[in-house]
């Protein structure tokens, strides 16, 4: 179960899609998104929505993915739907209910809306889908970087960033493991009083928290053995090359959102 | 069949492209009273097999028995259930969240609603059963033990429970020979004394093998061998084809057998290899 949640939501896969460079892929993601706030209509807008199908066709992502990805927007956009319907007049009337009326812009700024948000999260999910963690959060370190001119500490950011994602997941496992363990013990973390459900979550934490210190020390003890020091430059062991085709796709991207601009569609 | 599972299959992550099959197609039973060892390199699904025994995993296709009655997912059941199998994790000591030895023993018999007496006796019980002494322990912070003391405070939190079944998951992992030894025997004195019914997982065959009565040899979440723990160890090519190292001792009389020596090859602890190469010397001189 555990990992099911923490791996993110990457899927491992081997597709153009896959092996588009981090860097470019966040730079396009954001090109993308401010394309989809560029659009004035729905057409524009369900262009986008079949270009990002194709390309989750490309990566290969099965449809429920997508689903999935979809469901926790789903109440957002029925709510927008709704307010839109309710308080957007102009246009024709298409339903009345007394003094109530649903009148015909309503609807289309609703579904433009919704189709905004709808392409706006697949375009990021499929990014998080076809990115692991690691490559993603090196991805978005690098437009970090030059905050490190006004003190941020850019690297460092990252670092923490790469190793809490790193070790998400085995504290999950960590802490569902010791979940069956006490439970073989006689704890019952599911019924009982507010109480007595607070003192069995300390048999929990204590030992997570002993354990997450106890690693932490390791891997400082580990990272210095190794050469790391604050504020030292580091370089990857993978150059993240940016290949000719990474370049096509953003210089694209970026003739698409002029064109977009430009057009005023 | 006193605890069992009948053709019991298990994936982990289902209908992701992580799915993978950590037990397959696994039936066996363990009597009354047994001390068994269930035998299996890293990854091959120990660990899984045993929590499904108290009801912790849920199998994804089969059955898992216990006396007699298939283990249910009823949480009334589940809960008596793991009052009559205590089960002990892999390095037990990490779960350690008490600020005495005393309290973390009696941890489990309070969750089961016992009087303060009464628990305090099952605390001292438990202590002796493995062999520590209860003066100036009971007192002390479980994380200033020693590993080994650790490890014994580990089980004492389990036993205190008073179960019928004892799982204990790689218990002897970080100990030393010495240490691990100490530890099989005092299992094999529950089982004997105390008739609790004993099933150790372990990653190798060494000596302690032979104390055990039953052996279940598990590899890459199959069951491949299962039975009496003599039957299972004379089955020696079987065994190094599933890559299962034999007790150092036994290879080393295997070795004088083949040089022609008439040594019984029926040998799996050092001792034993001792009162043999004694024996042999014996009847050179004779
Ligand atoms: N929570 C989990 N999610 C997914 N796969 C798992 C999980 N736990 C174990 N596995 C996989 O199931 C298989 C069996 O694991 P298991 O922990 O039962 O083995 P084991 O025999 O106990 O190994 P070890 O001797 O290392 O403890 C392994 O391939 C492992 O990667
Ligand atoms: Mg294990």
């Amino acid at each position: 179960m555990s990992r099911s949640i923490t791996l993110g939501h990457y899927l491992p896969g081997d597709t153009v899609i896959h092996r588009m460079n981090p860097r470019i892929k966040v730079l396009v993601l954001i090109i993308i998104l401010s394309m989809l706030f560029a659009f004035k209509s729905i057409p524009g807008l369900l262009t986008m929505l079949l270009a990002v199908l194709l390309l989750f066709a490309v990566a290969r992502v099965p449809f429920r993915y997508l689903l999935k990805g979809l469901r926790p927007i789903l109440y957002i956009a029925l709510f927008a739907l709704i307010i839109f319907l309710f308080f957007t007049k102009g246009g024709v009337v298409l339903f009345r209910l007394g003094s109530f009326t649903v009148e015909s812009d309503g609807l289309e700024e609703g579904l433009f809306v919704i189709i905004r948000l709808v392409t706006l999260v697949l375009f990021s999910l499929l990014l998080t889908l076809t990115t692991t963690p690691l490559s993603l959060t090196y991805g978005l370190g690098y437009y970090l970087k030059p905050l490190g001119r006004i003190g941020l500490p850019a690297e460092e950011v990252v670092m923490i960033m790469a190793i809490s994602l790193r070790f998400i997941p085995t504290l999950l496992e960590e802490s569902q493991r010791l979940m069956r363990a006490q439970v073989s013990r006689g704890a019952d973390f599911e019924s009982g009083s507010i109480l007595s459900k607070a003192k069995n979550l300390g048999t929990l934490i204590v030992p997570l928290f002993v354990s997450a210190f106890r690693r932490a020390d390791e891997l400082a003890l580990a990272m210095e053995a190794r050469g790391y020091r604050l504020g030292a430059k580091r370089t990857r062991l993978q150059e993240d090359l940016i290949k000719m085709q990474d370049w096509l796709v953003l210089l694209t991207t970026i003739l698409l959102l002029v064109v977009v601009l430009y057009m005023n569609i | 069949m006193f605890i069992g599972t009948d053709k019991l299959t298990h994936t982990y992550m289902p209908g992701t492209p992580f799915a993978s099959d950590a037990l397959k197609n696994i039936s066996f039973s363990l009597g009354r009273g047994s001390f068994t060892l269930l035998i299996g390199p890293s990854g091959s699904g120990k660990t899984t097999l045993i929590q499904h025994l108290n009801g912790l995993l849920k199998p994804t296709s089969g059955k898992v028995y216990f006396d007699g009655k298939s283990i249910g997912s009823d949480k009334s059941a589940l809960l008596s259930l793991r009052r009559r199998i205590g089960l002990v994790f892999q390095m037990p000591e990490d779960q350690f969240f008490s600020e005495t030895v005393f309290k973390e023993i009696a941890y489990a018999p309070r969750n089961l609603g016992l009087a303060e007496n009464k628990i305090e006796e099952r605390v001292f019980k438990a202590v002796e059963q493995v062999g520590l002494r209860p003066e100036n322990l009971l007192d002390r912070h479980p994380f200033h033990l020693s590993t080994g003391q650790k490890r014994l405070v580990a089980f004492a939190a389990v036993l205190s429970i008073e179960p019928e079944v004892l799982i204990l998951d790689e218990p002897a992992a970080g100990l030393d020979p010495a240490g691990k030894l100490m530890l099989f025997n005092l299992l094999s004195r529950l089982n004997r004394i105390e008739e609790i019914t004993i099933l150790v997982s372990t990653h190798h065959l060494d000596e302690v093998a032979e104390l055990a009565d039953n052996l279940v040899v598990l590899t890459g979440g199959r069951l491949e061998m299962a039975g009496k723990a003599r039957d299972i160890l004379a089955r020696r090519s079987e065994l190094q084809d599933l890559g299962l190292a034999l007790p150092q001792v036994t290879e080393i009389i295997d070795e004088l057998a083949a040089r022609g020596l008439p040594v019984c090859t029926d040998i799996y602890s050092l001792s034993a290899a001792c009162n043999e190469i004694i024996r042999l010397k014996r009847v050179d001189q004779s």
